[in-house]
């Protein structure tokens, strides 16, 4: 059996680099795709420890998490293509005629 | 029936007059006889009344000093289980106070008389608040005299200025009457102030304001001296003189001595009786009144009395010779007043109690009289009270002219008249104590003197001018009628001006050796702490007035030569068909003083370029504060979370990688403290 501290690792991989996209694109897509990552390398948690306690309630998170996650997408899309219209761009950091 | 039984009536009977008055002015005029005056009347009488069954049971001893009602029952001594309290009000009924009710009594009873004839007989609408007013205004003067402690007198001491207030400025659709009531509102208050601290030192440091008794706090006060340990770290003549100047502030304001005398020239505005109430009986006698209450305080003070001494002879002096330039007859009566108080003062911080306290009863007689009888001049001359358009009323007003002429006589203090013994004592009393080791007495007793010479000039002026020569304009040739209602109080006033003096001759006493000095044996007649006898003991072992043992008769000599002096120079500048100011004394050399003096010494404008230069001076401190402090830190607030807020705002960029990052750092920080904080590392 594959000890816990693997799935934790990998998990901890997959949720540094989702961050390393937040923070360093400027893609709106790639935002999402990054914010995916992170969701799912919660998921992997979840599920892992589900596994090591025999507790299906973090299996359970996990299928809540994907709905979640479609809805989020869905949401997500949304803005980017309103961003879209309206700055005829999804770079993030021309989105900023609002502040101060 | 005891007498002592009904002491509260004395007062309430006033008062209630003023309700009846009032509610029946406002809702049943019709009911009203005589618009209120007969309510007043028949309570005012029936003060009088008891007023005067007092004099038995006091003339043999006896005296009354009972608490009415107290206001802090709650304080009860945990000892004895009896209430203990120093607020209170209480009646004091000695000689002094006895006194002084009949006068009270009496003189507001002539008034009210009078004011028929000059109020109700010429047609005055709304009379019924007249007559309220001043049925209040007695029952604040009585119950001001029978007060037994300092704050109940500083209460009625209140309410008879708020009264005069309202009657001063009578003829409020007027403009000069509300002024001058406003004015001698706001002077004598400032001279309150000083009251009110005074009365506050008196209970904080005796811990009692009582007149009478074994703990009154002038017998406190003594003890605290004789025991001579400070007071507030002050040396305990030091503090009771302190306390006396302030309690003297009040004096200063409401019996009108300089200089915070400029009120009762302007109080003239109001209606003729009225100002015979003010300043025989009420308003201006009760600052007297108070010194003469707590002359036991007083006496203990050398620097205290040397003040009311030197301010007393001072006014009398100057008020004289604003006097004697006046044109309109009730302002020559207004300058007498304050001359005469001033007098009443220099008896006082002479040591002479009996003195002043005769002079205040007789002052209080013919001062009454010169005023009502000023009163019928004005009636007579439809409304006029300039002297110059008067003369030759003598023969038109036989009455009038004879009751005034006896007042003036008084005023003059010429001999017989009740004037001429009280002022004579009064000057006696400076000279006494003056030669007997009191320099600054003789100052006093010289101011006196003049003044008794110009006290003289200027009523025979008014006389003159008044009731002699020939008319000087229609309403003189023509006067107005007169009726028995002002006709009595003139009669009876005139005849007591001339037998008042009668209740203390000091001077026969020397010349046929038997007793005539009632009124000093009858102030005698009070508690052991408030006798004359008890007074003269203080002057002597604590203030060190020392008699020189003169006789009275040559002091008495000169002053009535001076007296008759000052009438022949003006019966001969005056008495002749049509005289002229500017004719004989006041040659063009003497018309710069008399500008000076027609202009009151220029006081008033004084008075107001300082009260203008203060005002400024603090509006303009306050202003500077406002702006500085009050308005700084509400400023100062304000910009500073602006500035904080507009470069704290520089933190929103708009982008989203920035808070992300932001978020992740917060993140990273937290879990740095928990990773410490819970020793893992």
């Amino acid at each position: 059996m594959v000890p816990i501290s693997y799935y934790v690792f990998l998990s901890l991989a997959i949720f540094s680099i989702g961050l390393f996209g937040v923070l360093t694109r400027r893609n709106a897509l790639m935002f999402l795709i990054s914010i995916e990552l992170m969701l799912n390398a919660a998921n992997l948690n979840f599920v892992a420890f589900s596994f090591l306690h025999g507790n299906l309630t973090g299996q359970i998170f996990t299928l809540f998490i994907l709905a979640l996650a479609a809805a989020e997408v869905a949401v997500g899309i949304g803005i980017i293509i309103v961003l879209h219209r309206t700055f005829s761009d999804i770079d993030v950091t021309k989105a900023v005629t609002m502040r101060w | 029936m005891d007498p002592f039984s009904t002491v509260a009536a004395i007062p309430l009977l006033p008062l209630s007059a003023f309700l009846i008055i009032l509610f029946a002015g406002q809702f049943a005029p019709n009911l009203l006889p005589k618009q209120g005056a007969i309510p007043g009347i028949v309570a005012l009488a029936i003060s009088l009344a008891m007023s005067l069954l007092l004099l038995l049971p006091v003339s043999s001893g006896k005296f009354l000093n009972e608490v009415f009602y107290i206001w802090n029952p709650s304080q009860i001594d945990p000892i004895t289980g009896v209430i203990i309290s120093n607020l209170h009000f209480g009646f004091l009924i000695d000689p002094l106070s006895c006194l002084m009710l009949v006068i009270v009594s009496l003189i507001s009873l002539l008034v009210f008389i009078h004011s028929i004839g000059y109020m109700n007989d010429q047609g005055e609408k709304g009379l019924f608040r007249y007559y309220a007013a001043l049925s209040l205004f007695s029952f604040s003067m009585l119950s001001f005299v029978i007060s037994d402690n300092l704050l109940m007198s500083f209460m009625f001491f209140e309410l008879v200025g708020f009264c005069s207030w309202i009657l001063i400025g009578f003829w409020f659709r007027e403009s000069a009457p509300p002024r001058a009531a406003t004015k001698a509102f706001l002077v004598t208050r400032f001279g309150d102030y000083f009251f009110l601290v005074g009365v506050v030192a008196v209970l904080v440091t005796f811990g009692t304001s009582n007149f009478a008794g074994k703990n009154s706090f002038p017998e406190l006060a003594k003890s605290a001296i004789i025991d001579g340990s400070p007071i507030y770290g002050v040396a305990p003549t030091l503090w009771i003189t302190i306390i006396g100047l302030l309690i003297l502030g009040g004096v200063i304001g409401k019996s009108a001595q300089f200089p915070l005398h400029t009120w009762l020239p302007d109080a003239m505005e109001g209606p003729t009786p009225v100002s015979a109430l003010i300043h025989a009986a009420t308003m201006v006698a009760a600052g007297v009144y108070l010194v003469a209450r707590i002359y036991g305080f007083y006496a203990l003070s050398p620097t205290a009395l040397s003040v009311i001494a030197l301010l007393g002879g001072f006014t009398a002096l100057f008020a004289a010779t604003l006097a004697v330039v006046k044109r309109e007859i009730k302002q020559v009566l207004a300058y007498s007043t304050i001359s005469q108080y001033g007098y009443i003062m220099l008896a006082l911080g002479a040591g002479g109690y009996t003195a002043g306290v005769f002079h205040l009863a007789t002052h209080a007689i013919f001062k009454a009289l010169l005023f009502l009888g000023a009163g019928a001049v004005i009636i007579a001359m439809h409304h006029d009270g300039d002297m110059w358009n008067m003369g030759g009323l003598r023969s038109k007003l036989p009455i009038t002219y004879w009751s005034f002429l006896f007042g003036s006589l008084a005023l003059a203090g010429i001999f017989p008249f009740a004037g001429f013994w009280s002022k004579d004592e009064v000057l006696f009393e400076a000279l006494n104590h003056g030669l007997g080791g009191s320099p600054i007495l003789l100052l006093s007793y010289a101011f006196g003197l003049i003044a008794v010479f110009l006290t003289g000039f200027y009523t025979f002026r008014m006389v003159s001018l008044t009731f002699h020569g020939s008319p000087r304009s229609n309403p003189a040739k023509n006067p107005h009628i007169i009726r028995w209602n002002i006709y009595i109080p003139l009669i009876i006033l005139g005849i007591l001006s001339l037998f008042a003096g009668a209740i203390n001759m000091a001077p026969l006493e020397e010349l046929f050796g038997s007793n005539f000095s009632y009124l000093h044996h009858w102030l005698n007649m009070a508690p052991s702490t408030l006798t004359a006898h008890h007074y003269h003991e203080l002057i002597e072992s604590f203030s060190g007035y020392h008699s020189a043992h003169i006789s009275s008769i040559l002091p008495a000599l000169i002053s009535l030569t001076l007296a008759i002096s000052g009438m022949a120079l003006a019966w001969k500048i005056y008495e002749s068909p049509n005289p002229t100011e500017s004719g004989a004394v006041y040659a063009n050399k003497l018309n710069k003083l008399y500008t000076v003096l027609m202009h009151d010494y220029y006081l008033n404008d004084y008075q107001l370029k300082i009260t203008k230069l203060t005002r400024d001076r603090i509006a303009s401190t306050a202003d500077i504060f406002d702006r500085m402090y009050v308005d700084g830190v509400v400023n100062r607030i304000s910009l500073t979370s602006l500035s904080i807020g507009k470069s704290m705002s520089k933190l929103q960029t708009g982008i989203v990688t920035n808070y992300a990052f932001l978020i992740s750092l917060g993140l990273l920080f937290m879990l740095l403290i928990l990773v410490l904080w819970s020793g893992w590392l």
